[in-house]
């Protein structure tokens, strides 16, 4: 009896230290919903509302006074599918050429691939950045989509599902009746990856959808911007209008965690996959 | 979790078609040999130009298409990194009055105005102002905006209740040096404990260095950040926050200071009266000019510029004659604070009128008299870079209590060091 | 730290992962895919051994599949790394031409008190958020691993900031603890403790900075550390209990060794993401920009090294200097990861 009790307050306390860790994860979100439907005045006073007010409309309507949000909007779409899709396609294709073939410089091309995992983006960011100019493409969302069209972690992790879920007897009877290596991609190795690639593609879209210093330095004009350098320019300078500001951190901020919350599961099991390897 | 074969091979298609286009566009839109481009860009910030007069310059120009950007953020760097590629970099195009200085060594970036017609108008603009867009060669790359006259922004309100004068007149003869200023602010804080005399030292220190006639380099490209103007100015500086009338505000919340009533006063030019009215629309009428403590002293007041690349300079420039006449000018200063360049615009009534966001006050007698005396101090290419530390070592006293002697020593050291790496001696 | 919200596996090779180590900790996907066991698949006969060039002929689609990646690579990050290194020996605003100028930037570097005012700044908020953001990951992990119910909705709750954009989330923390307003001060003044200026002290500057570092990430690593928790059999465990260890005891004498191979991982990512702090100071502070843009605010408290970097780059054109800094403090990052990298190890072999 008293066991059975301690054990149950136990179990409690467990989901209590739960809970409050999940408050906190999810406050700001429900915070961030307050700021954005009251006015910039209810902010400031003190005590602060804590409740949705309704003045969310009218933020609204001053956000897309100050910004371009649909322009915005659009163009970070563009770089976050674009990308997503040329990392797919590149990635997986270069992973079924290391997982399942035997080629001279395989090693040293796939040893290459691990030395550049933690060269951080930074210490190339000022050449690429003339690089765009000299290509005529600074300011143009090309300067963000070319460069991050394929990457090693994407190949990494494209190799290692291939190798283990692509059967090779499957790749061996296409083989026989003639399947030259992109038919053996497209027919054989697409259809056995696509859990892999469900979760390289949401994570390369998240990644492209918050990136910040690259369009912060190449979209130069001003109305070509992706959301985050939009958000941040909205907040810049001294005169800031919070509940405008907090409106555009709304609606950025939506589009990405309605999605998240879509696939959640099978996402974060594969994104700890990845961590394990 | 799926993504199938089919789904996959239509957004590989789309995102080619995609590229495409852009690639398309890209190229279509570069600016090509010819100089008689009807669609120009126009970038400049909030508040740098007025909205109105700019979107009747839209219809004005009927055959050309203006495309206008307010351009957030840094504008200098943004600026910069787009005069790099043709596609990118603007037709017209806003530069800040502390920048100036730094484009002019790239003088070749821009179109010399004195060829597109300029010359013909200079005599009509205040000559210190065209001044400081020319380059030692005679090229005149920008084309003044407005001038920033300054002065201080004072609540009446508050003044009464802690039994300071409170008429413009009053205020400017009892405020008259830096001292006076800092023992009302004391008064001030005393009387309303929530409200502090200024917004940060920094704005002190760079109103002081604008009441001289030299900055941090002087004319033959030569250091004297460390010589005596400068230190006094630091020291002056330093003062409020000694007296505890600081309120030490180095982030986003100037705006929250200005409507709460946290600021009494607000030392500016006369462009940041708009900065005060958007803030603080709540605290219309409240507001009053006087004269700045010290001498006058400019800030900022900005320039049109048109970029080498533009597609049609001659059309530009049309355009930034027609925005900066004294008529628009003027209409510039009632929609947006903008003291005007022309001395011509200063008898039109849009500037005689009295201002209602300051109780009716007709602040022109107090911007008009500072205006004509503006010293005019030699602005070097990298005297932003080299003044950068002294604010920095300033928001240091402020925020970690660093004692301000040897915050002055590391300023020193570190603007020296700027200034050897901006080929500065 | 930069957008990342997912970090990419380990850096170990593929065959000498967590999966295989000393531990032997059985990697989580080790039964999966049928095919796993069967032979390598080769198209081309091994037996007959053509010439060199034949043979790399023959391949030419498997080139061709890797070729966009390292075509990107080399035109994108190899070339520009490279340059970067010529960079930091020239002197250059960008526009004009080029002067050769030795090691002089690296000569200024050292002299430079606002480099490693920087490089200090950095490792100070590395440390506050590193530390306790780890520390809860595991407290959580182990949390959820001890109960059955609702864990699938822990997973999603705890895992969403990491997906959260930066500049949102940076935006945020400024409104909240802003010295103003905000409701960090706003619940201080209810418990009449009198208002902290957050955003105007060295301290609490980089306080906020970590902080919100913390929300992002302990939520992430809770649940690299919870697979990992999952992945270690139970039989482990009920020896150990057969033995008569207590919880605490299984704790740390169970669990910690066997996790190790993953906290080596979460410390190599948090230390790599951790020191590239950028769009926090950048977004929170980028507010001073007529006189002094991305100097991290008051106090220059919030100026990390690649916003120093970012600033000398691109506020000031000082683009050799600029390709002096970021090249040494890579090297730093390189360093501080290799000390981690053996103390992790070295505790390895102890026992």
């Amino acid at each position: 009896m008293n066991g059975m009790n301690r054990k149950r307050v136990r179990g409690v306390s467990v989901h209590v230290i739960l809970m409050l860790g999940v408050v906190i994860s999810v406050f700001p979100f429900y915070w961030i919903v307050v700021m954005a439907t009251n006015t910039s005045q209810d902010i400031y006073s003190y005590p602060p509302k804590l409740w949705f007010g309704d003045n969310l409309l009218t933020n609204i309507q001053h956000l897309f006074d100050r910004m371009d949000f649909f322009g915005a909007l659009s163009n970070t779409m563009i770089v976050a599918v674009c990308t997503t899709v040329l990392v797919l396609f590149f990635d997986s294709l270069a992973a079924f050429a290391f997982a399942k073939y035997d080629f001279p410089g395989k090693k040293f091309f796939f040893g290459l691939l691990l030395s550049m995992y933690l060269l951080p983006t930074q210490l190339a960011i000022i050449p690429q950045y003339e690089i765009m100019v000299q290509l005529g493409w600074l300011g143009t969302l090309k300067a963000l989509i070319v460069p991050a069209a394929a990457n090693a972690f994407g190949i990494f992790w494209m190799r290692q599902y291939t190798t283990t879920s692509v059967p090779d007897e499957l790749l061996d009877a296409a083989r026989i009746e003639g399947a030259g290596f992109f038919r053996l991609y497209w027919h054989v190795v697409l259809p056995c990856v696509r859990p892999a690639l469900a979760f390289l593609g949401i994570y390369t879209f998240i990644a492209a959808w918050n990136d910040y210093i690259l369009p912060l330095v190449m979209l130069v004009n001003p109305d070509k911007l992706t959301l985050q350098v939009a958000l941040a320019q909205l907040y810049a300078g001294h005169s800031t209008d919070y509940s405008m500001v907090m409106a555009g951190v709304l609606l950025s901020v939506i589009p990405l965690v309605l999605m998240f919350t879509f696939f959640a599961r099978g996402f974060i099991a594969d994104a700890t996959k990845g961590a394990l390897r | 979790m799926d993504l199938s074969r089919r789904r996959f091979l239509q957004a590989a298609v789309l995102t080619a078609a995609a590229a495409g286009a852009t690639a398309a566009c890209g190229g279509g839109s570069g600016s090509s040999g010819s100089k008689d481009s009807k669609d120009l860009a126009l970038w400049y910030w909030s508040g740098g130009l007025s909205d109105k007069v700019v979107a009747d310059a839209k219809t004005h120009f009927s055959d050309i298409t203006l495309k206008t950007s307010v351009v957030g953020g840094d504008f200098k760097t943004k600026l910069l990194t787009g005069l790099r590629s043709a596609q990118a970099a603007p037709d017209i195009t806003g530069i800040k009055g502390e920048d100036i200085a730094s484009f002019l060594p790239n003088a070749n970036r821009f179109i010399d105005l004195k060829t597109v017609g300029a010359d013909k108008l200079v005599p009509d603009y205040l000559a210190w102002k065209l001044k400081q867009a020319t380059t030692q060669d005679g090229k005149l790359i920008g084309f003044p905006i407005d001038i920033g006259p300054c002065a201080t922004f004072y609540r009446e309100d508050l003044f009464a209740q802690a039994g300071l004068p409170t008429d413009p007149a009053q205020v400017s003869a009892q405020l008259a040096t830096w001292d006076d200023y800092f023992a009302a602010g004391v008064e001030l804080h005393k009387a309303v404990p929530k409200t502090f005399l200024i917004n940060n030292i920094g704005s002190v220190f760079g109103m002081i260095v604008g009441q001289g006639t030299r900055r941090f380099i002087d004319e033959d490209n030569k250091f004297i950040g460390d010589q005596d103007h400068i230190r006094t100015a630091w020291t002056t500086a330093v003062k409020p926050y000694t007296l505890g009338i600081d309120a030490k505000i180095n982030d986003n919340t100037w705006n929250a200071a200005i409507s709460g009533g946290t600021l009494g006063t607000e030392i500016g030019a006369a462009w940041h009266a708009l900065d005060i009215s958007n803030a603080a629309p709540g605290t219309k009428g409240k507001w009053r000019v006087a004269s700045l403590p010290g001498g006058p002293s400019n800030l900022g007041g900005s320039f049109l510029a048109i970029p080498a690349t533009s597609g049609n300079p001659d059309e530009a420039f049309k355009i930034i004659s027609w925005i900066l006449s004294p008529e628009n000018q003027a209409r510039g200063f009632t929609d947006a604070a903008l003291f005007p360049t022309a001395p011509a615009a200063y008898k039109l009534p849009a500037l005689t009128g009295g201002d209602a966001f300051f109780g009716g006050q007709k602040t022109i007698e107090i911007f008009g008299p500072a205006a004509e005396k503006i010293p005019s101090a030699y602005e070097a290419p990298a005297d932003a870079a080299v003044s950068a530390p002294f604010y920095s070592e300033l928001t240091s006293i402020e925020a970690k209590g660093k004692d301000p002697d040897e915050a002055w020593k590391d300023a020193v050291s570190q603007a020296k060091q700027i200034a050897e790496r901006q080929g500065v001696k | 730290m930069s957008s990342t919200p997912v970090a990419g596996p380990a850096p170990t090779g593929p065959t000498s992962g967590p999966g295989s180590g000393p531990t032997g900790q059985p990697s989580p996907d080790r039964s999966r895919g049928p095919g796993r066991r069967a032979p390598r698949f080769r198209p081309v006969s091994a037996g007959t051994r053509p010439g060199p060039s034949r043979r790399v002929a023959r391949h030419w689609p498997q080139y061709l599949a890797i070729s966009p990646y390292y075509l990107i690579f080399s035109v994108f990050m190899l070339f520009p790394v490279l340059y970067t290194v010529f960079l930091a020996f020239q002197k250059w605003d960008g526009i004009g031409d080029m002067q050769f100028v030795g090691f002089q930037q690296f000569r200024f570097l050292w002299d430079d008190p606002i480099f490693w005012l920087s490089v200090r700044n950095t490792l100070v908020i590395w440390v506050l958020s590193t530390v306790p953001m780890l520390f809860m990951a595991l407290v959580l992990a182990v949390l959820v691993n001890s109960t059955k119910r609702f864990t699938a909705f822990y997973r999603v709750a705890l895992f969403i900031p990491s997906i959260t954009s930066l500049v949102a989330i940076a935006i945020f923390f400024g409104a909240i603890f802003s010295n103003n307003f905000g409701l960090i001060n706003a619940i201080l003044k209810s418990l009449h403790v009198s208002a902290v200026p957050w955003m105007s002290n060295e301290w609490t500057i980089k306080l906020v900075i970590a902080t919100l570092m913390t929300w992002q990430w302990t939520g992430y690593n809770a649940i690299i550390y919870l697979a990992g928790l999952q992945a270690i059999p139970s039989e482990v465990y009920e020896a150990a209990r057969m033995d008569g260890a207590g919880p605490a005891r299984i704790f740390f004498s169970i669990t910690i060794p066997l996790l190790r191979p993953i906290i080596l991982f979460t410390v190599v990512v948090s230390t790599v993401t951790g020191l590239q702090s950028f769009t926090e100071p950048q977004v929170l502070f980028g507010s001073e920009a007529a006189t002094n843009p991305n100097s991290g605010g008051p106090g220059q408290a919030g100026l990390t090294t690649l916003l120093y970097f970012y600033h000398q780059a691109f506020d000031n054109n000082d683009f050799g200097y600029a390709a002096a800094i970021v090249w040494a403090f890579f090297l730093l990052i390189l360093l501080i990861v290799l000390v981690n990298w053996r103390l992790v190890q070295r505790k390895e072999r102890r026992p």
